[in-house]
């Protein structure tokens, strides 16, 4: 049985979507079978962030209505042959399906996949209960935003009163000098306020938006600093001991990544 | 003078318990009355209140008037959950609300945004109350980590009620009736301190 992990926040445009791509493709990287599952049903993205927009024939309603079976929904990604997408209808909404149905599916392709990754919607209607119902464990993204850590810690909470205990966190679009000077929060805040285990932080990188724009997961490129953060991500989530990236250097920004890095 | 009127809390929200002897128009001044001295209580509105067998022991228009005193103060009426009419049992209610006054409720985890906690006696929290979320006690409240939330203690109307964390940095801190806000520049204090009223007002003070 593979592990099925969901990906939330709460708050909107924090990186869901992003990380769901990137960790899907770090673990296809690494030669596991995984499966992303876009629990966005009527504002599907991972599909386009994936590049895999124009391949879509059957969707998740179609799968839990009957109308096709779950193998011919699975659309199987261009460039590794471990990774498959399960794509949100786009013409539905979040109530054509249930937290149950959601759990069976969850069951069915945790059979077939080492790794099922759910992007959840933001929110904490019908869209996320739906997302966590078959989830074995959760991944919180936030950003250094009082405003996202603040619907972290809601989600938090919603995650818990679900039974799913110890969440992970990962803090995205750090910008090191600005930690620097005290003009944004930093990792020990956030914990602070969050109390959960710290899963990974993702530096601020223009590669993002480029790697999103033509449908190519960030992870795929050895030189963003994105990328690398991801890669650390997913080691971690398999297990290995990965040192955190440490932000108190009086170094340049790039000697500081370089050293974060290892390089 | 006796009462006519007991709340009681349920899993479901709280049950209003009418005594069918008592005349509607005394059981309203009481309910009236009773919920004055607890308005801050309920201020938080959404409570739900379900009257058991309300259907077949009042009058329409005797609901009517129940709801809309309801509406008054926060709380929402709520319908007969199913028709089975729910045991009242004979024993004195009151000494059960009293009971529960006595207790002290423990909570073992961090009060995250949006979380509630609600008891009627003292509560300590063993852990953070996050922004966003609430922590309201009939009696005193004390918390082992940091108060970032909003604390109420005394809810019931107890004027003598505190409210004392390791780190007290609410961003509103309620007492009885009275509410008072954190400034807008706090600084963090370094020592454990508490809440109280002292001639009508609010203060912190560093915890004996």
């Amino acid at each position: 049985m593979g592990e099925v992990i969901v990906v939330t926040s709460g708050k909107g445009g924090v990186g869901k979507t992003t990380t769901t791509a990137n960790i899907g493709t770090g673990f296809a990287l690494q030669g596991k079978k995984v499966v992303l599952v876009d629990a966005d049903i009527g504002l599907r993205n991972l599909d386009v962030v994936m590049g895999l927009e124009n391949r879509i024939v059957y969707d998740l309603i179609d799968v839990t209505e009957g109308n096709c079976r779950l193998k011919q929904a699975l659309i199987r990604d261009k460039r590794y042959e471990t990774l498959y997408l399960l794509p949100a209808a786009q013409t539905r909404d979040k109530n054509a399906v249930s937290p149950d149905q959601m759990k069976e599916l969850c069951e069915d392709l945790s059979k077939d996949f080492d790794y099922v990754i759910i992007d959840c919607p933001a929110g904490i209607e019908q869209g996320f209960k739906n997302a966590i119902a078959g989830a074995d464990r959760a991944i919180v993204v936030t950003t250094p935003e009082v405003s996202a850590v603040r619907d972290a810690d809601r989600i938090i909470g919603l995650l818990e009163s679900e039974g799913k205990h110890n969440p992970k966190l990962i803090v995205n679009r750090i910008r090191p000098k600005m930690v620097k000077k005290g003009d944004m929060m930093d990792i020990d805040d956030i914990i602070e306020i969050l109390a959960v285990d710290l899963l990974g932080i993702i530096p601020e990188d223009e590669y993002i938006v480029i790697s999103t724009n033509r449908g190519e997961p960030a992870v795929v490129n050895p030189v963003s600093t994105a990328s690398s953060a991801y890669k650390n991500i997913v080691r971690r989530l398999t297990g290995e001991n990965v040192p955190l990236m440490t932000l108190e250097t009086n170094d340049g920004f790039f000697d500081k990544l370089k050293k974060i890095f290892g390089l | 003078m006796r009462s006519n009127v007991v709340f009681k809390g349920s899993k479901n929200g709280l049950q209003l318990i009418i005594d069918d002897s008592a005349d509607f128009e005394s059981v309203i001044e009481q309910l009236r009355l009773k919920l004055e001295s607890a308005s801050a209580f309920f201020a938080s509105g959404n409570a739900l209140v379900h009257v058991p067998a309300a259907k077949h022991r009042l009058t329409s228009e005797q609901q009517k008037e129940l709801i809309t005193l309801f509406n008054n103060y926060g709380l929402t009426w709520q319908e007969d959950i199913d028709n089975a009419s729910p045991a009242v049992d004979s024993s004195p209610e009151n000494q059960a609300e009293e009971a529960e006054a006595d207790q002290t409720l423990i909570f073992n985890r961090t009060v995250r945004n949006g979380q509630e906690v609600v008891h009627r006696g003292t509560v300590i929290v063993m852990g953070d109350v996050n922004p966003g979320a609430k922590v309201i006690a009939g009696g005193d409240i004390i918390i082992h980590g940091t108060c970032r939330g909003i604390a109420h203690a005394g809810a019931l109307g107890n004027i003598s009620a505190t409210i004392t964390a390791d780190r007290l940095i609410a961003s509103q801190i309620r007492i009885a009736h009275l509410i008072s806000r954190a400034p807008d520049n706090l600084d963090i204090p370094e020592c454990i301190e508490t809440a109280r009223i002292k001639d009508g007002v609010v203060i912190i003070e560093p915890a004996q």
